[in-house]
């Protein structure tokens, strides 16, 4: 197994955002996240890369502990994430952007800038390279952070609604995109709203709906399965009665 | 009661009369001579327990007061993630204000807290919707220096109109002294310390208690879910600076009574604030209460044993060491 | 850039045989002190993006220091340089370990605190001459105590020092320290999600900023020869820094020089003009500067140019097109 997550629960204050999440991930898998908003998907992913520490729970990578790391140490060994709202450096150009990433394996500016050009390139920025992070508009920044965070390396990818907000020519793009990266030999985890997307990219999808997992296995069968269909049609009836 | 009492054969000359200079102002440096020669001797309180008790109920006079001033401070932090550097300067203008009030208008206490609460709390609001509001989300070096730079326009400005001369208010203004069981307790600082208690459960209730402050915790809770209730949060942020502003400016006035001032007063009050807020945890204003009566207290008895001078020292110092050990402060977070 | 920088060198070099007399020389000297310790506040405030506001601390130990070791063993004082590095060094520490754990505002809350606490401790203390501050010595016992009448002599060490600071500067930009401290500045959560330590990358910056402050202290205190707390440790000095930097462009290599060109002359302006007075005059400018500054353009006037440079091309273009 490459990552491990056993009984990861996460509180803020009172609130349990996230209670006794399981992920077992095999290399080379792409696994689909699923869930209403605020079912916890992103606190799973925080967990995950050590942004936030979980409540209790473990998680191993690649055989080792890292349920008390560092988001640091997360990287250096190998697990990398986008955030669900972009956090690109804004002032830097995207070529530097996807330097930083670079840097994690190439201390040497000269191999650094290499490395983020063929990144860049491979992620279809090249045009744009010398333009300020801040100068790209949503999609562009969401595919900036992908380009940054596959610039660092890593083993597994957490993808965190890297295709929200794109339109549908977009949306094919970024798919083939992810399609590009797995078959680098990147394991990956996508958080992802349009089925389409997930039909189409994932072997197995997880479903979180107020920090649980109410259901998982393949893609074709979840769509159908009346939890899922409950979970979310809850919600549209709470977003109906909200507005 | 300890009028029999020897006094306590440790206290040097030299001492007693650095202890009756801080006690006599609290904390600064008035009246030594009146009450050098008189009372405070006399009536026996340089026993050691006495004094002991003295100087711990002149710091809780006093730390009511940094209470009331950091209570805001910490509100602005918990609510908008600002520190508010120039609010030591909000403190000293209070103080002017009442200097203005009491001889430009001659009035007394009862005129001078309210107008340095309704002037400070203009000056919040405008210092927000001309400043803070438009670099709350912007970079870490404009957030710092626009309160920063605020702080220095304000001083010098204030040094410009009115000297760098130390002021002091009239003797008469609040006039008595209390005496408790030997400890005594001058009248201005028994109001001041009376008051700022007073007004600082009053904020505490106004933001627990009342539909304004539940809506104010509402943005500091979560900004865009106060806008689908229908809450303007500008306008509330806005309210929160002219409050928080409004109490430092009571603050100043209150203490302008029976603390020397001076334009350079407020980075000391600003520092003062900052180790409350640290100690009593950001955005509490319990904690401020706790913490700055606490603060009052530490610093009246450092003063008493390592000298006045030093008292500061001491404060700036337990703010380092909090930040080694306990960077949470004393209490959690919000409210 | 290349021919902008060598026309820089020039000006800086021939400055003393330009503008002659005991005013200019030691206006010239000033401004490199000036663009010296906002070089040093820059490379932690502008390029790492903490923002000190009490770097007088590590000043005023680097100019009391020399000072002090000629006062108490009548060493020369450059001895003492190294010493004070060796002490701001470890005021660092005390400052940045902890903080760097958390929020950028509680760093810029402790430098203060900690800046307020070293004056009032240094201002009581008769050791380091309490209130009344230290002095050189009065005549030149060697060649090595580095003491000239002439300000030309210390214009020139400022200058080779400056030199030496901007091009370690412009080194560490272009490797991995420089851009791990932009991606710190401009997010530290993306910045550690991308592997950067961020604790460690910060405190390198203050521990680098805190020794080149140090410095200038000492130069500060060679070529004045007498410091006492207000003009080592005073607020006022951070002050004159943090403006320093922020107007010419912080996070550039130029802005503090560019920014010490416009302010030293300006102070040197406002303080003829109006005599003692004027310093709070000074400083009430100073303030207002901040305070636009940071509402206004917190990347200063190079910055400032650069977005005028890149409207005025991009209205040229549309003009071709
Ligand atoms: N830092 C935080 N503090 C308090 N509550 C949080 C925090 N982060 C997330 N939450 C809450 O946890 C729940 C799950 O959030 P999140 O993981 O972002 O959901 P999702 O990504 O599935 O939409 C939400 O109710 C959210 O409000
Ligand atoms: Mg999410």
């Amino acid at each position: 197994m490459l990552l491990e997550a056993h009984q990861v629960s996460r509180a803020f204050g009172s609130f349990l955002a996230l209670s006794g999440a399981e992920l077992e991930l095999a290399e080379g898998e792409i696994v689909g996240l699923i869930g209403p908003n605020g079912a916890g998907k992103s606190t799973f992913f925080n967990c995950l890369s050590g942004d936030l520490q979980p409540t209790s729970g473990r998680i191993l990578f690649a055989g080792s502990e890292v349920t008390r790391a560092t988001p640091e140490a997360h990287a250096r060994l190998g697990i990398g994430r986008t955030f669900q709202v972009p956090a690109t450096f804004e002032e830097m150009s995207i070529l530097d952007n996807v330097m930083v990433g670079a840097f994690l394996r190439h201390p040497a500016r000269g191999e650094a800038r290499e490395a983020a050009r063929r990144i860049v390139e491979f992620a279809g920025l090249d045009r744009l390279r010398d333009q300020p992070a801040r100068s790209l508009g949503t999609p562009g920044r969401k595919r900036l952070e992908i380009a940054r965070v596959l610039a660092s390396e890593p083993r597994l990818i957490l993808l965190d609604e890297a295709l929200a907000g794109l339109n549908p020519v977009e949306i094919q793009e970024a798919i083939a995109l992810v399609r590009r990266i797995h078959a680098r030999g990147i394991t990956l985890v996508i958080v992802e709203h349009i089925m389409e997307v997930i039909l189409s990219l994932t072997g197995r999808v997880l479903v979180f709906n107020q920090g649980r997992t109410i259901a998982s296995g393949k893609p074709r069968d979840i769509v159908d399965h009346p939890a899922v269909i409950e979970a979310y049609l809850g919600q549209r009836r709470q977003r109906r009665r909200r507005e | 009661m300890s009028k029999r009492l020897a006094p306590a054969p440790t206290l040097s000359r030299k001492r007693e009369r650095e202890v009756c200079k801080v006690l006599a102002c609290g904390n600064g440096f008035r009246r030594s001579s009146e009450q050098g020669k008189g009372g405070i001797f006399r009536s026996g309180l340089a026993a050691y327990p006495v004094i002991l008790l003295q100087i711990i109920a002149g710091g809780l006079l006093l730390g009511a007061v940094y209470a009331l001033f950091s209570a805001g401070l910490s509100l602005i932090w918990g609510m908008m993630n600002v520190i508010n550097f120039a609010h030591g300067e909000f403190v000293m203008i209070g103080m002017y204000v009442a200097f203005l009030v009491v001889t430009a208008l001659n009035g007394g206490p009862v005129a001078f807290a309210p107008a340095a609460a309704a002037f400070l709390f203009l000056l919040g609001v405008v210092v927000y919707f001309g400043l803070i509001r438009h670099i709350i989300r912007g970079p870490m070096i404009a957030q710092i220096l626009s309160t920063f730079g605020l702080a220095l326009l304000l001083r010098y400005v204030t040094f410009w109109l009115f000297s760098a001369n130390f002021r002091t208010l009239p003797d008469n203004l609040i006039p008595g002294t209390v005496d408790l069981g030997g400890v005594l307790l001058g009248m201005p600082q028994l109001v001041a310390g009376g008051a700022a208690f007073v007004l600082t459960i009053g904020a505490h209730l106004l933001l627990t208690r009342t539909a304004l402050g539940s809506r104010l915790l509402a943005v500091a809770e979560d900004r865009s879910a106060a806008m689908l209730m229908g809450i303007r949060p500008d306008r509330m942020q806005a309210l929160a600076w002219g409050l928080s502003a409004a109490g430092a400016g009571i603050a100043g006035a209150l203490i302008a009574t029976f603390y020397p001032f001076s334009p350079g007063v407020g980075e000391t009050f600003a520092l003062t604030a900052f180790v409350v807020v640290a100690l009593g945890g950001f955005g509490s204003i319990p904690g401020a209460l706790v913490a700055g009566l606490l603060i009052g207290v530490i610093q009246s008895l450092s003063a008493y044993a390592f000298g006045p001078v030093y008292k500061d020292v001491v404060v700036y110092a337990l703010f380092v060491a909090i930040l080694w050990v306990r960077p949470q402060g004393l209490m959690g977070k919000l409210v | 850039m290349r021919w902008g920088w060598l026309a820089i060198a020039v000006a800086l070099l021939l400055y003393p045989w330009i503008l002659t007399g005991p005013f200019y020389e030691r206006m010239g000297a000033d401004l490199l002190l000036a663009a010296i310790a906002a070089a040093a506040w820059n490379i932690l405030g502008g390029y790492a993006g903490q923002i000190s506001v009490g770097h007088a601390v590590f000043y005023g130990i680097g100019a009391y220091v020399p000072l002090l070791v000629y006062t108490h063993w009548q060493l020369p004082p450059v001895l003492g340089i190294p010493a004070g590095i060796l002490v701001s060094l470890a005021v660092a520490a005390v400052i940045g370990v902890p903080t760097f754990r958390l929020q950028g505002h509680y760093f810029s809350m402790a430098t203060i605190a900690v800046a307020e606490l070293v004056r009032i401790v240094v201002g009581n203390w008769d050791f380091v001459g309490a209130a009344i501050g230290l002095m050189g010595p009065a005549v030149p016992r060697s060649l090595l105590d580095l003491s000239f009448k002439s300000a030309v002599p210390y214009y020139y060490i400022f200058l080779a020092v400056l030199a030496a600071i901007l091009a370690l500067t412009a080194h560490l930009e272009r490797g991995r320290m420089g851009y791990y401290w932009r991606a710190i500045r401009a997010g530290e959560r993306a910045a550690r999600s991308l592997g950067v330590p961020v604790r460690r990358y910060k405190l390198w910056a203050l521990l680098l900023s805190a020794g080149f402050t140090s410095l200038a202290g000492s130069l500060y205190a060679l070529m004045v020869g007498f410091v006492d707390p207000e003009s080592a440790f005073g607020i006022l000095v951070s002050v004159e820094m943090i403006i320093t930097a922020a107007l010419g462009g912080v996070g550039t290599l130029l802005g503090p020089l560019l920014g010490a060109a416009i302010l030293v002359p300006l102070k040197a302006t406002t303080n003829s003009l109006f005599g003692g007075g004027g310093s709070g005059l000074t400083y009430i400018l100073y303030g207002g500067i901040i305070l636009l500054l940071a509402r206004f353009e917190p990347g200063g006037l190079i910055e400032l140019s650069r977005r005028i440079a890149t409207r005025s091309l991009k209205k040229a273009k549309a003009r071709a097109a």
